[in-house]
């Protein structure tokens, strides 16, 4: 049978952000069978509409519009997000207990907390990041989009983008330090309270919070 | 700490978002601010140990023979306007689309405030803040968007639930959620009317006032003008309590 032009324009446009999309999508509905259906059901929207993509446009952008809505409207975990959102939210530790303090070497990089956790356990922090500011990490942090293109990916104004990022990058900050501190990495998590009135970020984190405060007493400051 | 009226520019600059002028005036600031410096290091670190243990997962090879698979047994949808291929139509239908859009510009953008409201109610997005304090909540958009947003009191006790920032076609608008009596949805879409037309398939004079009643699948809108703002009220509610509940606010 004779292809159609539009198909192979397709399979050359677009298939090849297939890995960005199945990783955005793993990471978005956080199994991979829903990852799957996910992509695959962009895939066939985008290949359905695929006349209404302008050649020469951003074509990985246009396929991650359509990522986002297959996702908010089928796969989003409507449960989870409700207990999630408070006003605040703060990590705990500070940026430097991250990366260590750095002369721009980075040779400290290794002693700090980042350097001494595996990729599981920065996968399951961000896994647990509220879909939109999840979602705007994703897509700055990991996908390199400009927070013009995310404004555009996310249907929202550039000034709500740079607020759910800074917000998702706290967040997950936040919970990077809990999972240190459940595995052990760092012994205790200082007040939550530095300063400026922190709120727990969802009631999961805050439970645990709550619960390793309880068992473990006072914590004497991390190591590292 | 870092100078906190420099933070979002700052933030922008270790995002590589900054150019000319704007990237000048804060690599100016950094070079005289250790303090912000040092923040544009750490975060610039933070974020590429982060990438570094966020590598990206293999495409499983299910997923790649399913896709090839499905879009093999599918056809691009027709190109909408495929008489436009046609030389000779062209100058014609250039002229036609011309007359009915210069017609249908107004009509248009009236649908663009019901689209996002119906499309921001479907979606359940999170909520940029939450709480069940209105006047908190109508108080955060301030400086967000270009007028003063006010969240009326809604007949037989709505509450406030949170709000979110939302777009209208280039402007920003507030849209305002709260709980009805009976436990449904209602969402407030709060917008600068210039430009927009306001009609409906049905008006109605209530207490004076026009509102615009619509429906979309499963949902009634009702949109209407209060002191130089539109508004667009979306409820999972038929047209009469979606009425009542929309008048109920004239009163305040």
């Amino acid at each position: 049978m004779k292809r159609r032009p539009l198909a192979v324009d397709f399979e050359r446009e677009a298939l090849p952000h297939l890995s960005a999309l199945y990783a955005a999508g793993l990471r978005m509905t956080r199994n991979e069978k829903d990852a799957e259906d996910l992509v695959q059901d962009t895939l066939l929207r985008a290949y359905r509409f695929f006349d209404t993509f302008q050649a020469g446009t951003n074509c990985k952008a246009w396929l991650f519009r359509i990522l986002t809505n297959v996702f908010c409207n089928n796969y989003r975990d409507r449960e989870r997000e409700h207990v999630v959102l408070t006003e605040a939210e703060s990590s705990p530790a500070n940026l430097e207990q991250f990366v260590g303090g750095g002369g721009a070497d980075g040779r400290d990089v290794e002693t700090a907390l980042l350097g001494r956790m595996v990729s599981g356990d920065v996968e399951k922090a961000l896994a647990a990041v509220p879909s939109d500011f999840r979602m705007a990490v994703i897509l700055a942090d990991l996908e390199d989009f400009s927070y013009k293109e995310i404004a555009e990916i996310m249907d929202c104004p550039a000034g709500t983008v740079m607020s759910r990022l800074f917000r998702g990058r706290k967040i997950l900050q936040g919970l990077l330090h809990d999972y240190a501190v459940e595995q052990g990495i760092i012994q205790s998590q200082p007040q939550l309270s530095e300063g400026d009135g922190v709120a727990p970020v969802d009631m999961a984190a805050y439970r645990r919070r709550r619960d390793q405060g309880r068992g473990s007493g006072q914590g004497q400051g991390e190591a590292g | 700490m870092s100078c906190p009226n420099l933070s979002a520019s700052v933030r922008a600059y270790v995002d590589r978002e900054l150019t000319g002028f704007d990237r000048q005036a804060v690599e100016q600031h950094l070079a005289g601010c250790p303090s912000c410096a040092r923040q544009v290091h750490l975060e610039g670190r933070f974020k590429a140990a982060v990438r570094a243990h966020l590598p990206r997962p293999e495409v499983p090879l299910a997923l790649k023979l399913r896709v090839k698979e499905v879009l093999g047994t599918q056809e691009i949808a027709p190109r909408r306007w495929p008489w436009l291929s046609y030389p000779r139509l062209v100058p014609a239908a250039a002229a036609f689309l011309l007359i009915v859009g210069i017609t249908s510009t107004v009509r248009q953008s009236q649908s663009m405030v019901l689209e996002q409201a119906q499309r921001s109610y479907h979606a359940e997005m999170p909520m940029d803040i939450t709480g069940s304090d209105c006047g908190l909540i109508a108080s955060w958009f301030r400086g967000r968007v270009d007028f003063p947003v006010h969240a009326p009191a809604l007949g037989g006790g709505a509450t406030c639930q949170g709000g979110r920032l939302v777009n209208v076609g280039e402007r920003p608008a507030a849209y305002l959620l709260y709980r009805g009596p009976t436990g449904h949805r209602v969402a407030l879409l709060v917008f600068d009317p210039r430009d927009q037309a306001f009609d409906g398939p049905e008006r109605r004079v209530v207490n004076g006032r026009e509102i615009y009643l619509g429906s979309g699948p499963g949902i009634s809108t009702a949109t209407y003008r209060d002191r130089g703002l539109g508004y667009v009220v979306t409820a999972d509610l038929d047209e009469e309590a979606l009425t009542r509940l929309v008048t109920t606010s004239f009163g305040h």
